[in-house]
This record gives C-alpha cells, sequence and structure tokens, in this order.
C-alpha cells in the first residue's frame, strides 16, 4: 500500500468518525429534546387533537384554553407564589447558616472544630429519606406541620453547602481579616462587610443550586404542607392528576410547562453559576 | 493559621491578654456554628437516633408514650415479609435498569462534547438541562408520553406500559435516566477538561490507540469523579420514590413497589411507624455497604 492511499484512507476514517461523532451526539440531543416539545406542544393543542387516538407532535390547531382553565380553575397561581417563598426563603436561611458555620470553621480558631467539620462531611453521606419518620414526628410535635417552617427548617442545615463554602473560604487572604481586626472591626462585621462581600460569587452558585433544589422538592413539601393552599408547583401538580379522576393530558401537560418554565428560564441565563456549583461537588471527593 | 492570628492579638497593644483573646475566639466561633449545630441536631442527628429508637418498638402514634419495648422484632418481621422482599427486589431491578445507562450515558456524552464540536454550548444546555426539573414534570411528563395514546405506544409498541406487569419498571427506567444523566454528565465533562492535553500528546507520540488513550490515560486520570459518580448515581436510585410514585403508584401488581416507596406506605398510610423506621435502617445499611463496595473495588486497589 502506498503511503498516499494510507494517508487517503485515515482521512477518510477520520471523516467517518466526526460523522458519527455529530450524528450520536445530536440525535441524542434531539431525542433528549422530544419530551420538551411534546409538553409544549400538547399544551397549545385544541381537545380534538389531545383526545385523538394517535398522538400529534404538531399542534396544527391552537388554542390558549388550557392555560385559560388552569389559571382561573386552580389554584395554580398560588401555588407558584408558595414555591417562590419556598424556595426564596430557604436559600436566604440556608446561605445564612451555611456560611456562619463555615467561616467560623475556617478563620477562627476554637477546640471542636475540626471535630465538627468532620461530623459535617460524614452526614453528608447519610441520605435524608432514612429520617423520613423521625423528623415528621419532631416536625409534629413542634407544630409545624402545614407550616412553611416545617419544610424550610428540616433542610436548613446543608452539608453540602458547608463543605463547599468551606473551600472557598479557606481561599480568602488572612491579611484582609487581620487589617479589619487592627482597625477594630468585630466579627460580625468582618464576617458581614469583607468576608461575605467577597465570596459574592460562591454564594450566588450554591444559593442558585439551593433554590432550584427547593423549588423541586417533593418528598418534604408533600408530607408538610396539607392544605391546598400551601401547596408547591410539584405537590399541585400532582394532586391536580388525582382529583380530576380521568387523565386529562391537555391540563397536565401545561401544567407542566407552568411549573418548569421559571427554572428553564433561570436555567438558560444563569447556566454557569450552577454549572459551577455541580462541578463543585464533582471535586469534593 | 492559628498561631498567626494570636501573635497579631498579642502584638497588640493594651489589656487585652492571649488567653482572653483565646477566649473571645471560642466564643465567637460557637456563636457562628451554634444555628447550624442547633438545626442539624434537631433535624439530622436527632432523627436518625429517634430512628433506632423507634425501630426497635412497637410505635403507638397516637400515644408514644405507651409504645412498647420490642426489641429487634420490627427487624425480623421484616426479613420475613414478602412485601419488603418484593419491594428489595423491584428497587434493585431498578438500580440494574438505570445506573449502567446512566453512568455510560453520561461518561459518552461528556468525552463526545468534550471533542471539537460545533455547537458545544447548545449540546451542554441540552444535555443538562433536565436537572432543573422536578419529579413532578418528569413523572407527569413521561405518564403521556407512555399512556396508550402517547408517543412510545405508537411508535415504540407495547400498549399503555404503565399498566404493564413487565414494562412499567423499564418505562420508570427511561424517565429516570432522561432526568439524571445531566448531573453526572456535568461533573464528567468537568473532569475531562481537567485532564492535561500533554497527556494525549505523549501518548499520540507513542502512536497510541484512541482506544488504548481511552483506557490508559482518560479513565485512570478520571478515576475520582468517576468514583464519586458511581457512587452518588447507585444512592440515590437506590431512594427512587417520586417516578413510581406519580407514575405507576407502585402497581400494576406491586411491580414498581421500590423500598421508599414501601416504607412511605407503611409509616403514613399504615401508621406504622416503627416498622417504617427499621424499613429506613436496613435501607440505610444496604446504602453504607453498596458505597463501601463501590469505593473499594473502584478506588481501593492503588490509593
Amino acid at each position: 500500500m502506498s503511503i498516499e492511499s494510507r494517508t487517503l484512507e485515515n482521512v477518510s476514517s477520520n471523516r467517518l468518525r466526526t460523522i458519527a461523532l455529530y450524528a450520536g451526539l445530536y440525535g441524542t440531543a434531539a431525542l433528549f429534546l422530544v419530551p420538551y416539545w411534546y409538553m409544549f406542544a400538547t399544551s397549545f393543542m385544541t381537545r380534538d387533537l389531545v383526545y385523538s387516538e394517535v398522538p400529534h407532535l404538531i399542534p396544527w390547531d391552537l388554542t390558549l384554553y388550557w392555560y385559560e382553565y388552569l389559571l382561573t380553575s386552580s389554584l395554580i397561581v398560588q401555588w407558584t407564589v408558595n414555591t417562590v417563598l419556598l424556595a426564596g426563603i430557604t436559600t436566604v436561611v440556608v446561605i445564612l447558616i451555611d456560611a456562619m458555620i463555615a467561616y467560623s470553621l475556617t478563620r477562627l480558631d476554637w477546640p471542636g472544630r475540626r471535630a465538627i467539620f468532620a461530623v459535617i462531611v460524614a452526614s453528608f453521606m447519610v441520605p435524608g429519606i432514612i429520617n423520613l419518620v423521625p423528623v415528621y414526628i419532631i416536625v409534629s410535635e413542634l407544630g409545624l406541620v402545614n407550616s412553611i417552617w416545617g419544610v424550610v427548617l428540616p433542610s436548613a442545615a446543608n452539608p453540602l453547602g458547608v463543605f463547599m463554602l468551606v473551600q472557598f473560604f479557606k481561599d480568602i487572604p488572612e491579611e484582609l481579616e487581620e487589617a479589619a481586626r487592627l482597625d477594630g472591626f468585630s466579627r460580625l462585621r468582618i464576617f458581614t462587610h469583607i468576608v461575605l462581600p467577597l465570596m459574592r460569587s460562591a454564594l450566588a452558585a450554591l444559593g442558585l443550586f439551593i433554590f432550584i433544589w427547593t423549588w423541586n422538592a417533593f418528598v418534604w413539601p408533600l408530607l408538610i404542607l396539607q392544605s391546598e393552599t400551601m401547596y408547591t408547583l410539584p405537590i399541585g401538580l400532582v394532586t391536580l392528576q388525582d382529583n380530576m379522576g380521568v387523565t386529562e393530558p391537555g391540563v397536565i401537560m401545561t401544567s407542566a410547562v407552568i411549573a418548569s418554565v421559571p427554572l428553564l428560564l433561570v436555567f438558560l441565563l444563569m447556566q454557569k453559576h450552577l454549572v459551577r456549583a455541580v462541578e463543585m461537588q464533582g471535586t469534593t471527593k | 493559621m492559628s498561631q498567626s492570628t494570636q501573635q497579631t492579638d498579642a502584638d497588640e497593644p493594651g489589656p487585652i491578654d492571649l488567653s482572653e483573646s483565646a477566649t473571645r475566639e471560642w466564643i465567637a466561633g460557637a456563636t457562628f456554628s451554634l444555628p447550624y449545630i442547633l438545626i442539624a441536631g434537631t433535624f439530622l442527628f436527632g432523627p436518625l437516633l429517634l430512628a433506632l429508637y423507634m425501630s426497635l418498638h412497637d410505635w403507638n402514634a397516637l400515644n408514644p408514650a405507651q409504645s412498647q419495648f420490642i426489641g429487634i422484632e420490627n427487624y425480623q418481621i421484616l426479613l420475613s415479609d414478602p412485601d419488603f422482599w418484593n419491594a428489595l427486589w423491584n428497587t434493585i431491578y431498578f438500580v440494574v435498569l438505570t445506573v449502567p445507562p446512566i453512568i455510560i450515558g453520561s461518561l459518552l456524552l461528556a468525552l463526545g462534547v468534550n471533542r471539537d464540536v460545533k455547537g458545544k454550548w447548545l449540546l451542554r444546555t441540552i444535555f443538562f438541562s433536565p436537572y432543573v426539573l422536578t419529579v413532578a414534570v418528569v413523572g407527569l411528563l413521561w405518564t403521556e408520553i407512555f399512556s396508550a395514546s402517547g408517543l412510545v405506544p405508537y411508535y415504540v409498541g407495547g400498549g399503555n406500559w404503565l399498566t404493564s406487569y413487565d414494562l412499567s419498571m423499564p418505562a420508570i427506567a427511561v424517565a429516570t435516566i432522561w432526568w439524571q444523566l445531566a448531573f453526572n454528565f456535568i461533573i464528567l465533562l468537568a473532569a475531562r477538561q481537567n485532564v492535561p492535553d500533554r497527556l494525549y500528546e505523549a501518548a499520540k507520540l507513542d502512536g497510541a490507540s484512541t482506544w488504548r488513550m481511552m483506557r490508559d490515560v482518560t479513565i485512570p486520570q478520571m478515576r475520582n469523579p468517576l468514583v464519586f459518580v458511581v457512587i452518588v448515581t447507585f444512592v440515590n436510585s437506590f431512594q427512587v420514590f417520586g417516578q413510581p410514585f406519580i407514575m405507576t403508584d407502585g402497581g400494576p401488581s406491586f411491580s414498581t413497589t421500590t423500598i421508599v416507596l414501601y416504607l412511605y406506605d407503611t409509616a403514613f398510610t399504615g401508621r406504622q411507624f416503627g416498622y417504617a423506621a427499621a424499613v429506613g435502617y436496613v435501607l440505610f445499611m444496604i446504602l453504607i455497604a453498596i458505597s463501601a463496595t463501590n469505593y473499594y473495588f473502584l478506588a481501593g486497589d492503588d490509593q
């Protein structure tokens, strides 16, 4: 075989490989998008299309009926407000107490901090579901069933958040703090005026992660928030399906759109931060 | 760090002596940690002990003070309870259906996207996007896709998958794979990007094939993130709850009742809190055993 034909062969096998790579990646991407498309398309379809024997992917007869129906005859607006409130409050609480303990574990010198950090790291491995029963009992003893705090508090101590923030606090130059101390700043003031502002981007990544996590939380809100006016979107959606008895694909798909679009938008706008939050977890080992 | 702080304080003029500043440091440290410790104690560590205590009792939900200590009886009942074993086998079946595709799929997609492809941002966005969906949306969406007049029965066949004894679990698995691939994908993509290019250049000079580079450079270099991803995927799949709860409610004929679904039902429908706590502890032990085994086999040999 001459050298020329061999290079030619190489080129063509390279090209084949590239084609296979693109076909594999974009083919998978297209498959990944089908459920989204189906969800959006169905939410705009008329009753006839939704209830036809064969599934339709193209909504060639458009209507806003399902959206009108949901907005007027369900509590979906209320559920959205509840979800935003719950996710917002939880995010603030988690960031605050996680940042505080991460600060004291890395920047303050006191006995026991190593042991406490070790326990927090170990608690990372405890799956929350194990505690389903006892935490429910504690929450009901505290009278927090059907209260937003019954959902916020059990998820407020987040070992993952502490772990991420500890990594970041370690990188803040000590000189800054020392200078502030010499200027007579109290620890609280150093924390709120120097450390937290420096950590803005790490806190944003963690905050976004917690916000999405809480928005999507299922088991806990399902157990604790028992009256319809307290539901979050995920719980409301599921009861919507149960309450109607028969499945109404139009209602279901439209409610799914309403529940997921806000987060998909946040995701598109702030993907960088979320990627960072996820990557931080991968590098914790 | 501690030394330099103390030194600064010691150098300070004035009445503040070393021991006093150490005490203040102690107080400050404890105060800053207090909220977390209180909350974690009440909602994480306390419950862990309470669950153990409950699992050793015939728990009276209405009047806990009247609960009877029965030792390990709950655990003995559990081991001879066919419903528990059914739930365990269903969970293992689900794990087998989901873990390999999620890990291999996310690794392949991460390696593919890392190549010099056009539209990298678009691909990454698409593969990562299901991560921001709630299990409620995922469950309901795929329920429609698998329902009698949905896409899958129409294009693939099988009728309504979710009411079929054999197809219901695979249907839940497909939905789960679509949903859970994202997290691993992002971690593995980052891990692959951290492998230094010079290693590949060196391997190329040695005439290594693509396959050999994968085996000798990529996989060993990505080892820690891969171990992490394997453990996390196993642990998550073992705790599956929302998907069967929404899509099948454990049916048909309990073919998709997983351990956590069983735990949930015994606790909150059956009101057998002590027994449910025992189920939780057994699941906990299983998860520890699985994580340890994974760690031992994947990361243990030369580290």
